[in-house]
Formats: C-alpha cells, sequence, structure tokens
C-alpha cells in the first residue's frame, strides 16, 4: 500500500476512500516531508501532530475525509490564534473556530500546518514576515509570492496536496503564479470566511484553495464555499483580451507564454478571442488599495499606533502610519469607482465569458531584491503585480491563476481568467480546458526540490 | 506626472495633528508611500464621476442592479 503521499489532493481523497491508502499513514508520511523538506521552504511555520492525529482520529467520511491540508496564518484554529504574519496585529486575536476550519473538519480534513505569509499580508512577494520569509520551491532564493506565500509553497514543494489561502489584493493569485500553481479567488462572498480578525469589515477578503490544478481546486474550493462546484461545458467560449498595461507591460516571455495560452484555449473550446476595452484599471487599483486600508485601519487609534511592537517590519510600521493620514474623500470616491468598474464589468461580461491577462508581469524576483524588469522599466514586484489583480477584489468578481509555462530561469509563468459573479465554475471549467490543451504539462510540472525525497526511500 | 516632495507639510501636518509620533525610518518609509501613492491619489480625487448613480450598499456577490 503507497503512503498516497505524493498523489494529488483529489487523487489523495479517492484513493483515502478506496482504502488503497491508509490515512493515518499518509498524516505521519506528510509530517515526516513537512520535517524533511521545510527548512529549505519556512512554509509551514507551525505543526500540530497531536492535534492533527485528534483531528482524524474524530473526522467524518466527508470529501477530504484523512486528505492532509495547510491552513494560512491568517485564521484562528481552536488551538492557536492567526497571527497574520505578523509580530503583532492592529486588533485582538485568539484560539477559535472559524469558518475555514469548520470547512475543512466538516469534510474530514486534517491540518497539519499554519502556512507562512507575508507581514500583515501586505505585500505580493511574500520576502516578509515575523517567521521569516517563505521561500519557492522552484528556487528558494526566489520569491514565493504573497500574501499567501506558505500555503504556496506547502504545495509546490509537494508537502501537501492542498493549502487554504486569502486573497484580499491577490493574496491567492500571486503565490500560485510564482510556485507554478492553481489558484481560485472566488467570487465575494461565497467561501467561508468568518473568524477571519476582518470579516466583519472586509468587502474584498476571500478565502480560497491553493492546489496543483483546477480540479483539486474544486475540490477544495466545493469545501470552503459548502456547496459543490460542478463541472460544465466550454464549448464556444469567448475570451477577452484587454490590450493595456496588465497585458502590454510584462516581459517578453510572460506574453508569449500567455498569448499562447489564449490560443489553445481558443482551440480546445472553439471559441474565440475578442479584443475588449475596459477604461479605469489604474484607478480601480487605487480603489481596491485605499478600501482595504481603511477596512484594516477600522477601530486603530493613533494610542494604537504610537505603541507599536518593536518587531514590526519598518516597512510595516510606516505603512501603517501613514494609512491613517490618508483622506477619507479618497476612500469616498473609491467606492465610486467600484460602481464604475462593476458596471463596466457586467456590460463587457455580456460580451465575453472571461477575461484573460497575465497574474503576474514577470516571474518570481529575488528575495533580497523584490524587484521586475519591465518594458516601462525596473519597478517593484509589489507595484507591478496588484494592478492585475485588485480588480477582481474590488468589483467582486471571481478569478483563476494557473500555470502557462516556465521561464528561461526555470520560473513558473501564469495565466488569470476572471468571469462575471457566480462564475467560480465556468473558471474552472476553462482551467480545465486549457491544462487539457496543454497536456497537462505545466500543472504536471514539479520543481527540482519536489522530485524526490528519503520519504519515498 | 508632478513629482511630490517628500518633505512637503503633509506627512508632519498629519502626524502632529493626530498626535501619531515617527522615527527617521518611520517618515522615511512614509515619504516613499507618499511619493508612490500621492500623485495618483489626486487624479483619482480629480476623476469626474458626477451623475455616476453610486450603489448603496452593494451585494458584491452579484452583478450591479
Amino acid at each position: 500500500m503507497s503512503n498516497g503521499l505524493d498523489l494529488g489532493l483529489r487523487a489523495q481523497a479517492a484513493a483515502i476512500a478506496a482504502g488503497d491508502v491508509d490515512p493515518g499513514e499518509l498524516l505521519e508520511a506528510t509530517l515526516t516531508r513537512i520535517e524533511e523538506r521545510n527548512p529549505a521552504l519556512n512554509a509551514v511555520i507551525e505543526t500540530f501532530p497531536e492535534r492533527s492525529r485528534e483531528m482524524l482520529a474524530a473526522a467524518p467520511e466527508g470529501p477530504l475525509y484523512g486528505v492532509p491540508i495547510v491552513i494560512k496564518d491568517e485564521w484562528p484554529l481552536p488551538w492557536r490564534a492567526q497571527r497574520f504574519g505578523a509580530a503583532e496585529l492592529m486588533v485582538p486575536t485568539a484560539p477559535a473556530e472559524s469558518g475555514p476550519y469548520r470547512a475543512l473538519r466538516d469534510a474530514g480534513a486534517v491540518i497539519v500546518g499554519v502556512g507562512n505569509m507575508h507581514e500583515l499580508g501586505a505585500g505580493s512577494t511574500g520576502n516578509t514576515s515575523v517567521y521569516g520569509p517563505a521561500r519557492n520551491p522552484w528556487n528558494t532564493e526566489r520569491c514565493p509570492g504573497g500574501s499567501s506565500s506558505g500555503p504556496a509553497a506547502s504545495v509546490a514543494g509537494r508537502l501537501v496536496a492542498g493549502a487554504v489561502g486569502a486573497d484580499g489584493l491577490g493574496s491567492v493569485r500571486f503565490p500560485a503564479a510564482y510556485c507554478g500553481l492553481t489558484g481560485l479567488k472566488p467570487t465575494f462572498g461565497r467561501s467561508a470566511m468568518d473568524g477571519h480578525h476582518m470579516a466583519p469589515v472586509t468587502t474584498l477578503i476571500v478565502s480560497g484553495p491553493l492546489c496543483a490544478d483546477a480540479g483539486d481546486c474544486r475540490l477544495l474550493g466545493s469545501v470552503l464555499y459548502g456547496e459543490k462546484l460542478a463541472a460544465g461545458e466550454t464549448t464556444g467560449l469567448r475570451i477577452g483580451v484587454v490590450r493595456d498595461t496588465v497585458s502590454e507591460d510584462v516581459t517578453p516571455e510572460v506574453a508569449e507564454a500567455c498569448d499562447a495560452a489564449v490560443e489553445a484555449l481558443r482551440a480546445e473550446t472553439g471559441g474565440e478571442v475578442r479584443e475588449v476595452e475596459l477604461p479605469g484599471l489604474d484607478p480601480a487599483t487605487l480603489a481596491a488599495i485605499l478600501i482595504i486600508n481603511s477596512e484594516s485601519m477600522a477601530g486603530t487609534t493613533p494610542e494604537r499606533l504610537n505603541k507599536l511592537n518593536p518587531e514590526l517590519s519598518p516597512l510595516a510600521r510606516g505603512s501603517l502610519k501613514y494609512r491613517m493620514l490618508l483622506p477619507a474623500a479618497a476612500t469616498t470616491q473609491a467606492t465610486r469607482v467600484r460602481t464604475l468598474m462593476r458596471r463596466r464589468l457586467a456590460a463587457l461580461f455580456s460580451e465575453v465569458d472571461v477575461i484573460a491577462w497575465p497574474t503576474i508581469p514577470a516571474p518570481a524576483p529575488p528575495l533580497d531584491a523584490p524587484m521586475v524588469e519591465l518594458p516601462s522599466g525596473t519597478t517593484t514586484a509589489d507595484q507591478a503585480n496588484v494592478r492585475g489583480a485588485a480588480l477582481a477584489n474590488l468589483t467582486g468578481i471571481p478569478s483563476i491563476s494557473m500555470p502557462v509555462g516556465l521561464s528561461d530561469e526555470g520560473l513558473p509563468i501564469a495565466l488569470q481568467l476572471q468571469g462575471a459573479w457566480g462564475t467560480d465554475e465556468l473558471l474552472l471549467d476553462v482551467a480545465e480546458a486549457l491544462e487539457r490543451a496543454n497536456e497537462r504539462r505545466w500543472v504536471e510540472s514539479l520543481p527540482p526540490l519536489a522530485e524526490t525525497s528519503p520519504t519515498e526511500a | 506626472m508632478e513629482t511630490v516632495n517628500p518633505a512637503d507639510d503633509f506627512i508632519p501636518a498629519g502626524l502632529a495633528s493626530l498626535g501619531i509620533e515617527a522615527d527617521e525610518i518611520d517618515l522615511a518609509v512614509m515619504a516613499a508611500f507618499h511619493q508612490l501613492l500621492w500623485p495618483p491619489l489626486l487624479e483619482l480625487l480629480a476623476l469626474d464621476t458626477e451623475g455616476l448613480e453610486v450603489e448603496r450598499c452593494p451585494d458584491l456577490s452579484k452583478a450591479p442592479q
């Protein structure tokens, strides 16, 4: 009997259900794998073997019965408060059940560890964390992406087959893209969010799955959504492409791989590609930043800012103080831009089924200098990444990132697809169609670090 | 795009009015954020959205009405 360690998520679940894999052996093998590989990745910042064994012992025979999962340091667990990758949060936290925890538990899953993340969720690279940065399994000197850095590195390094992240401004999609995974940002409100310290105020953040492929995201997503994400048809898919900064200010190899993926998708679905206009992406990005800034500062006082933990990074300290100064009028204007972009998208989605552009304009940059060189010049990865991601959070639409190639340096390249509100299932269908078109080449590519391990011996 | 002088009054005046303390590192980080965000923020404020009927308490899980 195989221990099932290197199977994908749905294969693990199916093998356990069929009696081909013993879930106890899988759990122990997973814990051993984390011990072996995590020192190079810093993806998992805490394990709790006894809690995991207790979860397995009490697990119902749900769709993820016995399957090990990593959850981001963004939700509380009954035995651990979230730290949000930071020395302190602006709000008090305590151990508790959260929506994602309950969803996983009720599906029979076993939480084996907490995934590292970018400090306070405030970065697309994952290079800053109170635990030290997580590292990209494709090249451990490169950024894993953020803010769900640890969940992504855990899956890409095949520590586990599925992980739960969160996406407020691209935080599932960036690490999925940097680590060569599929990551789903659900329609706002569809996936479990309660228990998150910002759940009462956020209008942007959602939980989302990070897995090797779309089928695994469908399974883990169904658990997080609390409903089956049924498969459907993609025949005659209408693909919209926007000729703007998001698709043009990208490296040549990103442009080439994404263009090829769009064409492969068109051919696979017998569909069509249309160039469409979507003005206002720059103000939309700033609007999303302003709204998440104001929501994240809810309840913060000047007195609180004068007593910040000295272990917070200088960037976080300065950022928190600067956010307090942003004028309310700008946030009000941001809500107007939100309306404007939602109406524009609603009109656009009467013409096309999905909008496609690169998830990231350049592959993962170095951890110690997260800058990217684009046709427009050299800029920070954060600045470049957010402009392709914020629209989905601002407007509430779903979005998915999937791998579509490797750069000359052997780093993943990713395409992002966005659909109308509630079309999360369609995005999974489309991602699966693209996998078929590529003969699953990219979703089955493994980073060198994940190819062999003493665990298999 | 007009360059913003990080040494302008916005940051020190804002901090002083709210009673927020900041050291040199805080100020340098804030200046960098200001340089990055302020010009597009002014552009955002200048956007003509007159006549736009803003969604009140939008249901972000659905298309706008």
